[in-house]
């Protein structure tokens, strides 16, 4: 029960840069427009969602993406989790460009 | 029958026992709020705008705004007039309407900021081309013993060969068995020269003729002038004869503009300008002493010759710049030799090592000196109308860009070239490159005006490429420059005129100071010396009236202290004093029963003057103790004629209660320079 396995692990390191790498692959240096928001955020769930289940790890995830076009306003968010801190984890990535933030994160939870 | 079965299963087969907890709250992200990317955000447009289409109404609202039966002027029938039109119901209906489409209108407008300034956090990009300059090629002297370059000349067939002079100046120092050659490069070629030129005697300068790509002339060291053929070998064609020629080093030949296209002219350190015919060169055609005395010409007095100038388009004319600075713009057709040597400019203190008139502009020539270029008009004579700062380094040669008419080129001893572009930047050259380590000795640009070739003091000449805004001539290159000479020359002559009122005026005030003896000439000390005890005596009155107000002493031993005073004061500030002037003309105008107020208004012109009349009023009017005004009061006016009336009035009663000899001193007291000055202000 304690020898928590390196597989059955959320490693964060890991995720942030699967994370990172799916956002540069479908936003990449576009600028913001609203029309494609909708698709963008979807399919950036959708692309994490498979890389992460492609791990073959013992998670669940949830995964949740949040595009901020930059117009100088804030942006405060926050989480709160019931869970098992020891194999549980959540990862949060900012990624911004010119015009947007995009703020990513995932909480993976062990079966 | 209770069937009971009982399932068991051990924990530990269940899996990892879930031990949930609470994580507590976890930041995910802050992004604070950011005035700059506010400020930077542009909303997207809200609507599209729309075509416009206009009509055209005319309307007079004088008239047809309002009915006719209320008058516009009176305030309260057009408020009820509004006040009743608003509550119309097809007004508040029109209005719902048009508000609409004007709120759209508005809302057009408001999606972009229409005075947005674009591009505004971008850096300006300079305008003017960056100007370069290349090293092309490099052609060395091939003797043994390197000799400095002297002389470049290209040659007038598109300037496809080089002629380049070796001489070395140094008087009986050179040794012995240096050579005398000068070669003849092509331009394509520097491994090799062309054609070489050989005489016993060096030469310093060899010209290529303007018609003829094949004759060149020369000037010898040996104060001969020798004309070369380059289909002939290495000898020369003709050699002028020793005694007919030069006595010192020809440093100058130019081919003049003439109808056979043979004669040329050649200038020395000897003082001397020879015209010479190729066909004839046994003797010169015309010798010019440059003497400027105009009652007989004197070789001893001759002022050497170190550098010439001809303008092709002007051909009578020409200009010489001797070793002594000075700069003779002459014309051969003028009778006497003053008549030839019409115009000095006194360019530089040293040698004028180089002049060129501007070819686009030839009144306006240049002269290189010393450690400065100067650009002259021929209206100017006496100072250059634009100049460069003094380099560190020793000027050698320069001249005009052929076809950007604001460029010419300097070079120095310290081996490098500047470029100034004068339409750019008068300050700083725009272009200084190191050439060489060595002195650069002679520079001639290509008549393309991209090549410049530059010869230095090891024998090495070498080929300079500048960039293209160096050498084409922009649009309105022209007219600018056209302007910049005249409003440079313009200012040249006001200066001069005003320097020379000046020294006029300076000239007419030495005579007349010198005849009014040396009282004004010593005017400063005396004037120190006056100030002082002035301000010595007014001390004293002042203590003195602190003394009198406290104690009230006799009358009468105060009037006597306060003549005393009052008369010494004049006395004293009368050896020069400037103060006195106005104390002693307002107590004469007031001896003299005129009106005080002149002498105020005199003094009012000068404060110092007031004061000073105030404080010896002050004396004076309690010399005459009756006098109607305290002394304090008197002493203490601040308005300087006030005062002095007071001062005036004052000045009178001692006058007159002195005795008489006083005041005629004091009346004596402003020297006439002095009240010359006084009435001038």
């Amino acid at each position: 029960m304690d020898d928590v396995g390196e597989e059955s692990q959320f490693v964060v390191d890991e995720v942030s840069t699967i994370i990172k790498e799916a956002v540069e692959s479908t936003i990449g240096g576009n600028s913001y427009q609203h029309a494609k928001v909708n698709q963008w955020t979807s399919s950036i769930v959708e692309t994490l969602l498979g890389t992460l289940t492609k791990q073959q790890k013992p998670f669940k995830y949830i995964v949740t993406c949040t595009i901020m076009q930059k117009n100088g306003a804030g942006l405060h968010t926050a989480s709160s989790c019931y869970w098992d801190n020891t194999s549980d984890g959540s990862c949060t990535v900012r990624w911004e460009n010119k015009s947007m933030y995009c703020i990513v994160s995932v909480f993976g939870l062990a079966i | 029958m209770e069937v009971e079965y009982v399932y068991t299963k051990k924990r530990n087969e269940f899996g990892r026992q879930c031990l949930f907890a609470e994580s507590g709250t976890k930041l995910l992200e802050n992004i604070p709020p950011n005035k700059d990317l506010l400020n930077q955000y542009v909303l997207e447009n809200p609507v599209n705008t729309v075509r416009a289409e206009y009509t055209q109404h005319g309307c007079n609202h004088t008239e047809g705004g309002w009915p006719r039966d209320i008058n516009i002027a009176d305030l309260e029938q057009t408020q009820r007039f509004r006040k009743k039109v608003e509550k119309d119901d097809s007004y508040i209906n029109t209005v719902l309407q048009l508000s609409n489409s004007m709120e759209f209108c508005i809302l057009q407008n408001n999606a972009f900021n229409i005075y947005e300034m674009y591009f505004d956090d971008l850096e300006p990009s300079c305008l003017v081309d960056k100007s370069s300059a290349r090293t092309v090629n490099m052609y060395r002297d091939p003797c043994p013993i390197k000799r400095p370059v002297t002389h470049v000349s290209w040659s007038p067939d598109g300037g496809s060969r080089i002629a380049v002079t070796h001489c070395n100046f140094d008087f009986q120092r050179a040794p012995p068995d240096l050579s005398t050659a000068s070669y003849i490069w092509e331009v394509e070629n520097p491994n090799k020269p062309e054609h070489t030129f050989q005489w016993p005697v060096a030469m310093s300068c060899l010209e290529y003729s303007p018609k003829d790509p094949h004759s060149l002339v020369s000037g010898l060291l040996s104060g001969q002038v020798a004309c070369w053929d380059t289909r002939r070998g290495t000898d020369p064609v003709d050699v002028s004869v020793l005694e007919a020629s030069h006595r010192d080093p020809v440093h100058n030949c130019i081919w003049i503009n003439s109808k056979s296209g043979t004669e040329f002219f050649s200038s020395s350190m000897d003082g001397q300008v020879k015209w010479w015919d190729t066909r004839k060169m046994e003797e010169p055609l015309e010798t010019l002493v440059l003497d400027a005395n105009k009652d007989e010409q004197l070789l001893s007095r001759a002022m050497g010759a170190s550098s010439l100038e001809y303008e092709p388009t002007i051909p009578t004319r020409f200009m010489v710049g001797t070793e002594n600075g000075m700069v003779l713009a002459c014309n051969r057709k003028g009778k006497t030799p003053a008549e030839k040597m019409s115009m000095q400019f006194k360019a530089h203190p040293g040698p004028v090592v180089a002049l060129q008139r501007n070819p686009g502009f030839i009144k306006n020539f240049l002269s290189v000196g010393d450690w400065t270029a100067r650009i002259w008009s021929e209206d100017c004579r006496e100072s250059a109308i634009m100049w460069t700062s003094y380099h560190p380094a020793l000027l050698t040669d320069g001249c005009w860009s052929p076809t950007k008419l604001s460029v010419f080129f300097t070079t120095r001893m310290d081996g490098v070239l500047d470029v100034w572009d004068i339409l750019q930047q008068q300050r700083e050259p725009c272009l200084s490159i190191k050439v060489c380590d060595e002195a650069l000795r002679s520079m001639r640009v290509h008549e393309a005006g991209q090549l410049a070739a530059i010869g230095n003091d090891k024998g090495n000449v070498c080929l300079i490429e500048f960039s293209e805004n160096l050498a084409v001539t922009n649009k309105n290159d022209k007219t600018l420059l056209t302007h910049m000479f005249e409003r440079e020359s313009r200012r040249e002559r006001i200066l001069e005129g005003k320097s020379r009122e000046q020294r006029l005026k300076a000239k007419v005030h030495g005579s007349e100071t010198a005849v009014k003896g040396p009282k004004t000439n010593q005017s400063a000390e005396f004037r120190a010396q006056a100030e002082r005890d002035f301000f010595a005596i007014v001390n004293r009155e002042i203590q003195q009236m602190a003394q009198a107000s406290e104690s009230m002493p006799a009358p009468l031993e105060q009037a006597d202290t306060g003549e005393e005073d009052a008369a010494a004061a004049p006395r004293k500030a009368s050896s020069a004093g400037l103060p006195t002037t106005a104390g002693g003309a307002g107590s004469r105008r007031a001896s003299a029963a005129s009106d005080a107020v002149g002498g105020s208004r005199k003094a009012s012109l000068k404060p110092d003057d007031g004061a000073a009349a105030a404080a010896v009023g002050g004396g004076g009017s309690r010399a005459a103790s009756q006098s109607s005004e305290s002394p304090s009061a008197a002493a203490a006016a601040a308005g300087p004629a006030p005062a002095h009336e007071a001062a005036a009035e004052a000045g009178a009663q001692a006058g007159t209660s002195a005795s008489t000899p006083r005041p005629s001193q004091a009346e004596a007291g402003p020297s006439p320079g002095q009240s010359k000055r006084s009435s001038k202000s």
